[in-house]
């Protein structure tokens, strides 16, 4: 297990490595530059000594190797679009209220998508199965920028209960946390009720029964146990691609959080933060994926202790 | 008192292409001490009637319906889910065909022992376990300490069936159905696994169920044959009688078709024609179409059963 870790963590290295080549790579691939802005532009002469001093004009390896030595020593560099801060400042200030929205948003939409899809499970083919089914479905092919509209419609709107906007005080927080759990409640809704039918229909559930088992101890002990074991293993994925904020949701409610950065920071040619939001996700994602695959293999004893005698 | 006493159990399943009519009018019964054989080939209804007996099935899409559905007295159509609970493990245990899938992967094989006893009974966790080592041993498992930790797929299946029957006689029931127990194993450890639920059944004075669709394993280790076709009761009795004197058509066919065993001047042959369509099932006996000995009347209605001595009945026309 040990040995299997540390080779994991070699070959998150090499990715997080081939990774930031290639984004880095990319990056300047795109024609235009950082001042091209097109509604005050600037002089040739600003320009080429704006790009010397950000050391824009230096070649491509030297600028890749400078950066990296860089990070590596912790220095992220300072976004283009606000050079009043580093980028690691940027991300201390942007960062907690998507992590936050975001993040409750997985933990809330988790647990009611695992009760939604085991009620589905276990009342399977009737009006409530039917109901998570539907649930699922809406809550996995609405775009999530239209469950924010409808959420703002009702809510704020028409029912006037809550803010429209915001982030601030909790009561702000309510609607965009709803926004983000949609996709995870459905996710979790389904996978949890065809996991538990599938481990429902093994035959040992038929033993069990035959031992004299409850059905109530079969469920909790047993079939839930059985079927955690692929739900586990799509949390921590699921909670990072949340918790990192959605452009969508932020720009609905308008939270001012990490998600717009995604897409500004590659619009914008703001080289430093793209790369730091780029690279920050890759090991991340690297990170829970390992984490997963540890969970996944100490819960199955087939493959924490592997071999017939 | 009769262990097991079945009247009329009819089962069925619905299903999107009709109703699978499985188990249709089957009468038997286990006495105190007994073991009874259930044969008759693949569908025949064997598993279906064992798995009524003890409420297994789903229902719905199954739906058992019966004069009389007793396990030592008390009426299984009727009980309770808490009062089934209370007599599956501890007045009837069961084990079944494939014990690769019969444990959950996820816990120890002591684990499963172990909660198998606590549920039924007042034991503490110390005790339990000891108890379970005790029960390895007793289904002749040598390591039986460390096969308490072992996971199922450590095991293979030969002492895999062994901790299953173990488990189904942590609580020293009355009866024991055992559903083709020997199938899913290698030919060398399915006369060992016989012999073994022969003894513990001579020990414990259990009644036995054998299900299974070879007569050999019948006449090892039975007292009493039920023979099923098409979800129906053709014949039963003592085994000797079926083997030396089988009344009715089927059962000749099924005594036929046994491998190494010729009876009389009987050559081995396969029972020509397809099982009856449990959907659709044929008029009358089942088994006209197939029937060497088949009369206009077999398809028009099903024969009451002849009583042929004691305990030994057949249901053909042909002993009307
Ligand atoms: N859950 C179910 N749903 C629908 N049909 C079923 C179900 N279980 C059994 N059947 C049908 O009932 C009939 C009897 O099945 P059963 O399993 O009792 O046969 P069997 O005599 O045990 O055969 P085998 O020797 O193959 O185990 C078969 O036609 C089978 O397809
Ligand atoms: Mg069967």
């Amino acid at each position: 297990m040990i040995a299997y870790i540390l080779r994991r963590l070699v070959s998150i290295s090499v990715t997080f490595f081939i990774v930031s080549v290639l984004v880095f790579l990319m990056m300047h691939a795109i024609p235009g530059g950082p001042f091209d802005a097109q509604d005050m532009p600037l002089s040739e002469a600003v320009r080429d000594k704006l790009m010397a001093r950000l050391g824009l004009d230096k070649p491509l390896h030297v600028q890749y190797l400078s950066y990296m030595a860089g990070v590596l020593q912790g220095d992220w560099g300072v976004p283009y679009q606000s050079p009043g801060e580093t980028v690691i400042e940027l991300l201390a200030r942007a960062w907690p209220p998507s992590l936050i929205l975001g993040g409750l948003g997985v933990l809330i939409g988790v647990p009611l998508g695992i009760l939604l899809g085991m009620a589905a499970a276990l009342k399977r083919n009737t009006w409530i199965d039917y109901l998570a089914s539907a649930i699922a479905t809406l809550g996995l092919t609405v775009p999530v920028f239209v469950i924010s509209m409808l959420l703002i419609l009702v809510f704020a709107v028409w029912l006037n209960w809550l803010p429209a906007s915001g982030w601030g005080e909790p009561k702000r927080w309510i609607l965009p946390i709803i926004a983000y759990a949609a996709i995870p409640l459905a996710t979790y809704a389904r996978y949890t009720r065809s996991a538990m039918l599938d481990s429902l229909n093994k035959p040992f559930v038929t033993v069990l029964r035959a031992k004299g088992l409850s059905e109530r101890r079969i469920i909790f002990q047993h079939v839930l146990r059985n079927s955690a074991i692929p739900m586990v293993t799509v949390f921590l994925p699921m909670f990072i691609g949340t918790a990192t904020g959605s452009i969508f949701v932020e720009a609905m409610f308008r939270v001012p959080g990490l998600g717009s950065y995604f897409v500004s920071s590659i619009t914008t040619r703001d080289y430093p933060l793209e790369m730091a939001l780029i690279l920050m996700i890759t090991l991340m994602f690297s990170g829970a994926y390992l984490i997963s695959d540890i969970l996944y293999a100490w819960l199955n004893p087939r493959i924490r202790i592997g071999g017939r005698e | 008192m009769k262990l097991v006493d079945i009247s009329d159990l009819n089962v069925s399943f619905s299903q999107h292409e009709g109703v699978v009519q499985a188990v249709r009018g089957v009468s038997l019964h286990l006495n105190e001490g007994e073991s009874l054989g259930i044969v008759g080939e693949s569908g025949s209804g064997k598993s279906v009637t064992c798995m009524a007996v003890l409420r297994l099935l789903r229902e719905p899409p199954a739906r058992i319906t019966a004069r009389r559905l007793d396990l030592e007295g008390t009426d299984v159509l009727t009980a309770s889910p808490a009062t089934l609970s209370a007599l599956r493990g501890r007045v009837a245990a069961m084990i079944f065909q494939d014990p690769m899938t019969a444990f959950d992967p996820v816990f120890t094989i002591g684990h499963q022992i172990i909660e198998t006893i606590r549920v039924h009974r007042r034991t503490g966790k110390a005790a339990a376990r000891a108890e379970a080592g005790e029960l390895l041993r007793m289904v002749e498992i040598k390591n039986a300490t460390d096969v308490l930790a072992y996971y199922p797929h450590q095991l293979s299946g030969g002492m895999l069936q062994r901790a299953m029957i173990a488990m189904a006689l942590s609580c020293r029931p009355r009866i024991l159905i055992a559903d083709e127990p020997t199938t899913a194993l290698d030919v060398t450890i399915q006369a060992q696994i016989l012999q073994l639920i022969k003894r513990l059944q001579a020990e414990m004075g259990m009644g036995l169920i054998m299900v299974t669709h070879d007569l050999g394993v019948v006449a090892e280790t039975v007292d009493r044959v039920v023979v099923m076709y098409g979800g129906k009761v053709m014949e039963q009795g003592p085994v000797q009688e079926i083997f030396d004197d089988a009344k009715h058509p089927y059962t000749r066919a099924l005594l036929g078709s046994m491998p190494g065993q010729t009876v009389g001047r009987q050559r081995l042959t396969e029972i020509k024609g397809a099982s009856p369509n449990p959907v659709y099932p044929p008029t009358g006996c089942p088994f006209h179409p197939r029937c060497p000995e088949v009369e206009p009347r077999c398809a028009r209605s099903m024969p009451e059963f002849s009583d042929l001595g004691a305990d030994r009945q057949a249901a053909c026309w042909r002993l009307q």
